[in-house]
């Protein structure tokens, strides 16, 4: 069937196969590969999108299902060689390893920051739950946004 | 991956009548997916034809009337948490919606989905038990309903028949303003299917305990007397549930908790 759907601000019109994941047609068909594939099936949020303004699991969508939608990846974030603020903030406070969980991650937190630009620590966490991070750079990750929104002092974290 | 299927997306309830009489045996709905997609990446399931539910007229609405909260069959569980009125009037499907999945799964997973799915594990059963929800049943010859006491009937099973659909969950005006908690038991902090999970709700003078992972079926006890007290409440709950040995946690351990769960929550819940 044929969909049309808006990828980081650019309309594409395409053939897709009705079985196919919104991960799928992202990655092979549009060629969008920075969202990855970790388990497939909702538990490590390494292909989390953002869809219609919702941070969602992209292996568990039909592409089907999102003709019609507005989707941001990570791709969308930097400018040319300038990196938005939250992929800024990752670097500077080494919440980013491997960086195999890292486009989720900044997903679910863009996610976040839209509706609670000051999240409370607890709220980042509840965010973040659905991305692992095997490299277990969790305590980085909620700095990197503690610092871009001012909600919780860098190093005072031995809760999390 | 996921093998070949073809995907149809009926707008209207005879539309979707016709296609479940169509693929009675081949078809299955889809809602928010994220209990049907794993399935049929892993076999479980091999539908020739997938049926979105999420574009019949009112789908998504989730509106507060003279009857109580009605939820269309594509409402998420996140839903339930960003309305104002649920979390007013309902704190105790927040209750469990909040210790549902993750927050990106919650913005997928359907309420309807999580009790047609009807795993003994789901978090909404005891929240539509506790509540005396009453599930809207939707087929090619009308509408009947069913209150969830007697829509679960067995491990994954429903009371919905071949061509049937969940079309409305409604929460009745009769139950707003109860209080509860949940109390689920997990193996890891984040999320995670429960090992036992125990929801208890005061709602006027009645006390009832919803309970989940601990026999085929989500649980309703609503034999517990304001006169009990926390050992024979235990103990009542205990005789209502059959929990067994799986590779979340064993029979005993199940047990232990759901008595000490029990208790906790007399406690915290006035
Ligand atoms: C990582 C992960 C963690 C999870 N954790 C939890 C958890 O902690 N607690 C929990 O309870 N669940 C959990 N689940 C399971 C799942 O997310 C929930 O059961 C969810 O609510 C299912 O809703 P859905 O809309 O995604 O259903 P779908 O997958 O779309 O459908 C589920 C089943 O119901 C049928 N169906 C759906 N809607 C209707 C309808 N209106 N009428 C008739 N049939 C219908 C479908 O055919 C299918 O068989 C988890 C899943 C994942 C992937
Ligand atoms: S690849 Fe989608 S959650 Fe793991
Ligand atoms: S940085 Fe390696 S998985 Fe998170």
């Amino acid at each position: 069937m044929k969909i049309t759907l808006t990828v980081n601000g650019d309309r594409y019109e395409r053939e897709c196969a009705e079985h196919h994941t919104l991960l799928r047609f992202i990655r092979e068909t549009l060629g969008l590969t920075g969202t990855k594939e970790g388990c497939g099936m909702g538990e490590c949020g390494a292909c989390t999108v953002i869809m219609n303004g919702r941070a969602v699991n992209s292996c568990m969508v039909l592409a089907a299902e999102a003709d019609g939608a507005v989707i941001q990846t990570i791709e969308g974030e930097a400018k040319g060689p300038t990196l938005s603020d939250i992929q800024a903030s990752f670097e500077r406070n080494h919440a980013v390893q491997c960086g195999f969980c890292t486009p989720g991650m900044v997903m679910s937190v863009k996610e976040l920051l839209a509706s609670d630009p000051h999240p409370s620590v607890d709220a980042i966490k509840e965010a973040v739950e659905g991305n692992f991070c095997r490299c277990t750079g969790y305590t980085q990750i909620v700095e990197a946004v503690t610092e871009l929104t001012g909600t919780g002092a860098k190093g005072g974290l031995d809760h999390v | 991956m996921l093998h070949p299927f073809r995907y149809l997306a009926p707008q209207s309830a005879q539309e979707l009548a016709a296609m479940l009489a169509d693929h009675a045996s081949d078809g299955k709905i889809l809602a928010g997916g994220t209990d049907l997609i794993p399935n049929i990446r892993n076999g479980v399931f091999k539908p020739s034809v997938v049926i979105d539910v999420k574009k019949l007229p009112d789908a998504s609405s989730l509106r507060l009337g003279a009857d109580g909260l009605s939820l269309g069959p594509a409402v998420t569980v996140n839903d339930i948490l960003r309305s104002k009125d649920a979390r007013e009037r309902y704190p105790v499907l927040c209750a469990c919606a909040h210790e549902l999945a993750s927050h990106q799964v919650r913005n997928r997973a359907t309420v309807a989905g999580n009790v047609v799915n009807a795993s003994p594990c789901s978090d909404m059963a005891p929240a539509l038990l506790c509540l005396d929800a009453v599930a809207v049943i939707g087929s090619g010859t009308g509408q009947r309903e069913l209150p969830f006491r007697e829509f679960f009937t067995g491990v994954k099973k429903t009371a919905l028949k071949p061509g049937e659909w969940l079309d409305r969950i409604v929460v009745p005006a009769s139950s707003a303003g109860a209080r509860g908690s949940y109390l689920k038991l997990k193996r890891i902090a984040g999320h995670d299917l429960g090992i036992v999970g125990v929801l208890f709700v005061r709602l006027g003078g009645s006390l009832r305990f919803g309970v989940s992972s601990a026999a085929p079926t989500p649980v309703l006890v609503d034999t517990v007397t304001a006169k009990d007290g926390p050992d024979q409440a235990a103990a009542t709950v205990l005789g209502s549930v059959s929990p067994i040995s799986d590779v979340r946690g064993t029979k005993e351990y199940r047990q232990h908790m759901i008595g000490v769960f029990v208790r906790r929550l007399l406690a915290e819940v006035k």
